[in-house]
C-alpha cells in the first residue's frame, strides 16, 4: 500500500466525497439494472417487471447447465492469457525503445504504430480473414491469438509513460557499466510496473470482450469464445433472450473484475517514492 | 557500446515489426488498393479500377457528410467531458484513503461488460418508460424519448460513451501520476505552494504525455463509433445517429460494396491523423524533463 | 436428362467413395458437409443426425452463426473462396447474391420440388433456381382481446378494413393510462418496410414494375396507403419493433403489427395475454386485399464448394415436409415453405399459427433487384421522415415522400 503524498492536499477529503458518491452511483445503476434483470426470468427486458419479481436463479442455472459454457469460458481465458501475456511482453520491448528515442526515426514509428489503430477493423476484416485463411490458420487458436499479440494501444501508452520516467537511473546503471539488455530487464521493467499493469489490465478487457474477430476467424463450437457464445445461446432471430444475457454478461464480468483488482494495486505501487538518490 | 545499443534497439523493436508485417500490413495495404476499386466480397475476381470514383462519391454524397458530421459532434462533445472526468476521478482517488479501492473499482465497472450489452442495457434505460425518464418526471424534467427523438438520441449516446469510458481512462492516468515523483510535490509544499499550484504547475506539465495519449487514443476510438449505434438506434432516427464507421459497415455488409467503404475508412483515416498530429502540436512535449 | 444425373451423381460419388474405400484397405472417410445455418443447436441437431442416419457416409458440420453478425462471416467466406457446402440465407440477402456468380445452379436439382414449396421468388431470377425455400415468414395484425373488451369493441371481431382499424385503436387510445391503441414502427432498418408495405401493398401498389426495371412507389395507392399510416399516429404510439412488443406484451399496445416470434414469447414471457391474430386489413370491404409482407430462410450451396451434389442432398431433406415441421415446431417463429403446411395437427391446434399461414396467401416478397436493399433503407428513410413530420397534413408528408422514394429508387435503377 503506497503513502502516496496525493497531487490535491488531503484537506479537500470531504469534499471529494460529496462529488464523488453520486458519480459512483451513477457509474453503478446500469450495472444494478442488468442483474437484476438476470434474477428476475419472466421479466424480459423490463426493469419494471423485474423490480416486482418474482426473483430467481433460473437464469443461472440456465447458463451453468448449458453444456457449452464450461468450454467457451476455458477458450476465452486460454486465449486472453495468451494475449495479454504477449501485449505485456512487446509493449514493454517496443514502448521502451520508442520512449527513449534509442531507433531512428523514432518519431515516424510512433506515429506509424499509432496509425495502425485509425482504420476501422469493419474493413480490415476481410483481408484478415483472407490471410488467415491463406495461412491455413482458420479455427485455430492461433487466429485468435496471433493476429492481436502486439497492441499499438500498448505499445503508445508505455510510450508515453517512458517519456515520463526520469533517465537518470538508467544512465547512471551505464555509467557503471552495465549493458542494454541488462539496463532494461533489471532497471526499467520494474520501473514500468504501473504502466504494465494497465496493459495488462486492458489487454485482457479487449481480449476477453472481443467479439468481432473470434466471430469470423473461427467456426467450430470447440473453439468458441464466451461473448460469442453468449450471443449464440441468447438470440433469436426477433428477439433476445434478456434474462440469459444478462447473467452471462454478469458472469462474464466478474473474471474482468477479478483481473483488475489483482492488477490496480500495481498502478499505485510506490516505485518512484524516494527513487531520485 | 553503441553497436550493442543498435542490436538491443532493433530487437526490442522487432516483434511489432513482425506481427504487423504478418498480420496488419496486408489488410492495410489491401484495404487502400480496394478503395480504387468497386471490389466486392461476393464477386472478388471482378474488381476493376476505378481510380478516385470511391473518394470523388463520398466526398459528393449527402450521406456522407452527414455521417462526418455527427462524427465530428460526437466527437467534440466527448472528449473534453471524458478526458476532465477521467483526470478528476484520478486525481480523488490516487490518494490513500478508506474505501479508495471500492470507489476504484466502482469506477472502471463501466468499462467492464462488453459495449453490445451495455448497449442492450441503454437501450432499456433510455426508453420512453425506461428508468431514466422514471427518475427525470419525478424531478419535473423533460423526459423525451431519448433513442426516438432526432435532437435526443446523438446526446444520449454521447452521455453513454463519456459514462463508459470515464472510468477506464482513470487507471490511465492513475498510472500516469503514478511516474510523477513524490519529491516535487514536497519540495512545492514546502515553499508554500497551493493545491491548485500543485496541479497546475507540477501535475498537469508532467502528466502531459498520458494527456496526450488519452487524447490521442479516445479521439480515434471516438471517431469510430460503431457497436452503440448499431445496437440502439441503427443510424437512426432519421440518420441523426449514423457515424462514419457505421455508414461505412452498411456500405460493406448490406451493399456489399467494399471499394467504396475502404475509401471512406482511409477518409477517416486522414481525419484521426490530421486530429492526432493537432493534439500532438498543442499537446506534446517531452514530460519529465528538469 | 439433367434431373437423372443429378440423381445419379450423388449415388455414382457415394459408390466410387466406397468402391475407393474397399480398394484402399483403409476406413471409408466420410464426406463431411459444412452446413452454416442460425437455428439453435437443439433445434437442428435432431434434424441432422437423422440425416445421417438416412444417409451414411455423409456426415454434417454444422456451425451456428447469430442473427445480427452472421452475414459478415458468410461475406467474409465468400470473399476468400473458403466458402461453406450448404448455408442458410435471409430473404433480405438473397437478391445480391443472386446478382453475384457465387450461388451454385440448382435447378435440375431441386425441379421436382417446386410444386409443393412455396416462395421460390425469393431464390430465383427467371427459371434458374439457386436455392430451396426453407422456412417462410411474415406479419399479421395482433391484437389484445382484453383492452379490446375495454374499449367496448368485439375481440371476436378483429377489424378487417383500415376504418375499423383506425376506430378500434382511438377507442383503445382513447382508454388513456399508459395505454395505446397502435404501434407504429418507428426506423428500424428492415423493420419498419414490413409494417408499411403491407398497406401499400393491400391497397394495390407496387414497388417496381414487373421486369424491375422502372420504379412505381409514387403512385396514388401508396400515396394514400401512407398517408393512412401516418393517421394511425394518432391513434397509437411510435416505437423500436422491441419497445412496440414489449409494450404489447405487458398489456399496454392494443393492436400492431408483427410476425410470429411472438406466438412463442407470449406464451413463455406473459401466459395470461388474452390476444389474438388476424389478416392484416384492408382498404374497405370491397376493395384491396389483405396483403402482408413475406420473406424467410433459403438454403444455398455455393460454387466454390466442392461437395455441392452432398450440400443439394442435405438440401432436400431438409426442406422435406416432415423435416421442416419438426424445425418450425421446435423454433416456432417462422412457418413452414411446404404447400399445405396449415393442415397439419400441428397448426389445426394453434389458430393463431394458422393465421399466419393464411396470411401467406396474401404475403408479398420483395424484389430481386440487386439493389433491393438500398431501395428498402430508401423506402424506409422516407416513410420515417413523413413520420417526424407532425406539422404537415398526412396526404402532403405522404406526397413528399412518395416522390423522395421514387427518386432514390429511380437513381438506384439508373446504377444498373
Amino acid at each position: 500500500m503506497s503513502d502516496s503524498a496525493p497531487a490535491v492536499a488531503r484537506g479537500t477529503a470531504p469534499y471529494r466525497a460529496l462529488w464523488l458518491a453520486p458519480v459512483l452511483v451513477a457509474m453503478l445503476l446500469p450495472s444494478v439494472w442488468m442483474v437484476a434483470i438476470s434474477i428476475a426470468p419472466e421479466a424480459g427486458n423490463s426493469f419494471a417487471r423485474a423490480l416486482r419479481g418474482p426473483f430467481g436463479l433460473d437464469q443461472y442455472r440456465a447458463l451453468f447447465s448449458s453444456a457449452h459454457l464450461g468450454r467457451y469460458l476455458l477458450n476465452s481465458a486460454v486465449v486472453a492469457l495468451a494475449v495479454v501475456s504477449l501485449n505485456v511482453v512487446t509493449a514493454a520491448m517496443v514502448g521502451y525503445t520508442l520512449g527513449r528515442r534509442r531507433v531512428p526515426g523514432d518519431r515516424f514509428w510512433t506515429v506509424g504504430i499509432v496509425a495502425t489503430l485509425m482504420l476501422p477493423k469493419q474493413v480490415l476484416m476481410i483481408p484478415l480473414y483472407l490471410v488467415i485463411a491463406r495461412l491455413h490458420l482458420l479455427d485455430t487458436y492461433a487466429a485468435l491469438i496471433l493476429p492481436f499479440a502486439v497492441d499499438a494501444f500498448g505499445i503508445f501508452l508505455v510510450r508515453q509513460y517512458v517519456e515520463q520516467l526520469p533517465i537518470e537511473l538508467e544512465e547512471a546503471a551505464r555509467v557503471d557499466g552495465a549493458s542494454d539488455w541488462n539496463i532494461f530487464l533489471t532497471i526499467v521493467v520494474p520501473l514500468m510496473r504501473p504502466v504494465l499493469a494497465v496493459v495488462a489490465i486492458q489487454s485482457f478487457l479487449a481480449s476477453w470482450n472481443s467479439f468481432l474477430y473470434p466471430l469470423i476467424l473461427v467456426d467450430s463450437d470447440r473453439l468458441r469464445t464466451l461473448p460469442v457464445g453468449l450471443a449464440l445461446l441468447s438470440q433469436t432471430e426477433h428477439s433476445v433472450d434478456w434474462g440469459f444475457l444478462m447473467a452471462g454478461s454478469t458472469l462474464a464480468s466478474i473474471p474482468v473484475l477479478a483481473v483488475f483488482m489483482a492488477f490496480q494495486r500495481q498502478i499505485l505501487s510506490g516505485l518512484l517514492a524516494g527513487s531520485e538518490k | 557500446m553503441r553497436a550493442h545499443s543498435r542490436v538491443t534497439s532493433w530487437t526490442l523493436l522487432s516483434p511489432w515489426v513482425f506481427a504487423f508485417g504478418l498480420f496488419g500490413l496486408f489488410p492495410f495495404l489491401f484495404s487502400f488498393a480496394a478503395s480504387f476499386t468497386d471490389y466486392s466480397p461476393i464477386r472478388a475476381s471482378e474488381a476493376r479500377f476505378v481510380g478516385l470514383a470511391n473518394y470523388a462519391r463520398a466526398l459528393h454524397e449527402p450521406a456522407f457528410w452527414s455521417a462526418l458530421s455527427n462524427t465530428a459532434l460526437f466527437v467534440i462533445g466527448t472528449i473534453p467531458f471524458t478526458t476532465a472526468l477521467a483526470l478528476a476521478l484520478a486525481l480523488a482517488v490516487q490518494p490513500a484513503f478508506r474505501g479508495r479501492t471500492v470507489l476504484r473499482v466502482g469506477f472502471f465497472v463501466p468499462s467492464v461488460v462488453s459495449v453490445v450489452v451495455l448497449s442492450l442495457v441503454f437501450k432499456g434505460l433510455y426508453a420512453a418508460d425506461g428508468s431514466l425518464n422514471t427518475l427525470l418526471r419525478a424531478l419535473h424534467l423533460p423526459a423525451p424519448d431519448w433513442l426516438l427523438d432526432p435532437r435526443a438520441a446523438l446526446p444520449a449516446i454521447m452521455a453513454m460513451d463519456v459514462w463508459s469510458a470515464s472510468g477506464y481512462y482513470m487507471i490511465i492516468f492513475l498510472a500516469g501520476l503514478e511516474a510523477i515523483p513524490r519529491e516535487l510535490y514536497e519540495a512545492a509544499r514546502l515553499e508554500g505552494a497551493s493545491s491548485w499550484d500543485c496541479f497546475a504547475h507540477i501535475t498537469l506539465p508532467l502528466l502531459r504525455p498520458t494527456l496526450l495519449f488519452v487524447l490521442v487514443v479516445n479521439t480515434i476510438r471516438s471517431l469510430q463509433i460503431f457497436a452503440e449505434v448499431f445496437v440502439m438506434t441503427h443510424g437512426g432516427p432519421l440518420g441523426r445517429t449514423t457515424t462514419l464507421v457505421y455508414y461505412l459497415y452498411e456500405q460493406a455488409f448490406s451493399r456489399f460494396n467494399l471499394g467504396y467503404a475502404s475509401a471512406v475508412a482511409y477518409l477517416l483515416f486522414l481525419l484521426s491523423l490530421m486530429l492526432a498530429w493537432l493534439q500532438l502540436k498543442v499537446v506534446g512535449g517531452r514530460g519529465a524533463k528538469g | 436428362m439433367n434431373a437423372r444425373w443429378s440423381h445419379a451423381a450423388p449415388l455414382a460419388c457415394l459408390a466410387l467413395a466406397l468402391i475407393a474405400g474397399a480398394c484402399t484397405r483403409q476406413p471409408a472417410r466420410a464426406t463431411e458437409i459444412v452446413f452454416w445455418q442460425f437455428w439453435p443447436a437443439e433445434v437442428i441437431t435432431p434434424l441432422l443426425e437423422k440425416f445421417e442416419a438416412e444417409n451414411p457416409g455423409l456426415k454434417v458440420r454444422m456451425e451456428q452463426l447469430t442473427w445480427d453478425s452472421g452475414k459478415d462471416k458468410i461475406l467474409a467466406a465468400v470473399a476468400s473462396g473458403t466458402v461453406p457446402d450448404l448455408c442458410e440465407l435471409g430473404s433480405t440477402y438473397m437478391p445480391r447474391f443472386l446478382a453475384s456468380r457465387a450461388l451454385a445452379d440448382w435447378s435440375a436439382g431441386i425441379a421436382d420440388l417446386k410444386p409443393g414449396i412455396r416462395g421460390w421468388e425469393m431464390c430465383s431470377i427467371g427459371d434458374a433456381n439457386y436455392g430451396v425455400p426453407w422456412v417462410l415468414g411474415t406479419r399479421a395484425l395482433f391484437y389484445n382481446k382484453t383492452l379490446f373488451a375495454r374499449a367496448g369493441l368485439d375481440s371476436l371481431h378483429p377489424p378487417e378494413t383500415w376504418d375499423q382499424l383506425y376506430r378500434a385503436a382511438a377507442a383503445i387510445q382513447r382508454l388513456g393510462h399508459g395505454v395505446h391503441g397502435y404501434g407504429v414502427s418507428a426506423n428500424d432498418r428492415q423493420k419498419l418496410f414490413k409494417k408499411f408495405m403491407p398497406y401499400a401493398w393491400g391497397n394495390g401498389g407496387e414497388i417496381l414494375s414487373t421486369g424491375l426495371d422502372s420504379a412505381r412507389f409514387d403512385s396514388p395507392e401508396n400515396r394514400a396507403a401512407l398517408a393512412f399510416y401516418l393517421t394511425l399516429r394518432k391513434v397509437g404510439t411510435l416505437g423500436l419493433q422491441d419497445a412496440l412488443d414489449r409494450d404489447f406484451k405487458d398489456g399496454k399496445l392494443g393492436l400492431e403489427i408483427s410476425g410470429a416470434w411472438l406466438l412463442k414469447q407470449i406464451p413463455n414471457e406473459v401466459p395470461t395475454l388474452r390476444y389474438g391474430v388476424a389478416l392484416v386489413p384492408k382498404p374497405a370491404t370491397d376493395r384491396g386485399t389483405h396483403a402482408s409482407f413475406a420473406g424467410g430462410e433459403v438454403l444455398v450451396g455455393f460454387q466454390a464448394s466442392k461437395r455441392k451434389e452432398a450440400a443439394l442432398r442435405l438440401a432436400r431433406f431438409l426442406v422435406r415436409p416432415d423435416n421442416v415441421e419438426a424445425l418450425v415446431e421446435a423454433a416456432q417463429s417462422v412457418q413452414p415453405a411446404t404447400v399445405g403446411a396449415d393442415t397439419t395437427a400441428f397448426y389445426l391446434a394453434r389458430p393463431n399459427q394458422q393465421v399466419m399461414i393464411r396470411q401467406f396467401e396474401f404475403a408479398r416478397f420483395t424484389p430481386n433487384h440487386p439493389e433491393w436493399d438500398a431501395m428498402e433503407a430508401a423506402i424506409e428513410d422516407a416513410v420515417e421522415k413523413a413520420l417526424y413530420d407532425t406539422q404537415s397534413p398526412p396526404e402532403s408528408s405522404a406526397a413528399h415522400a412518395a416522390a423522395d422514394a421514387q427518386r432514390a429508387i429511380v437513381e438506384l435503377l439508373e446504377k444498373h
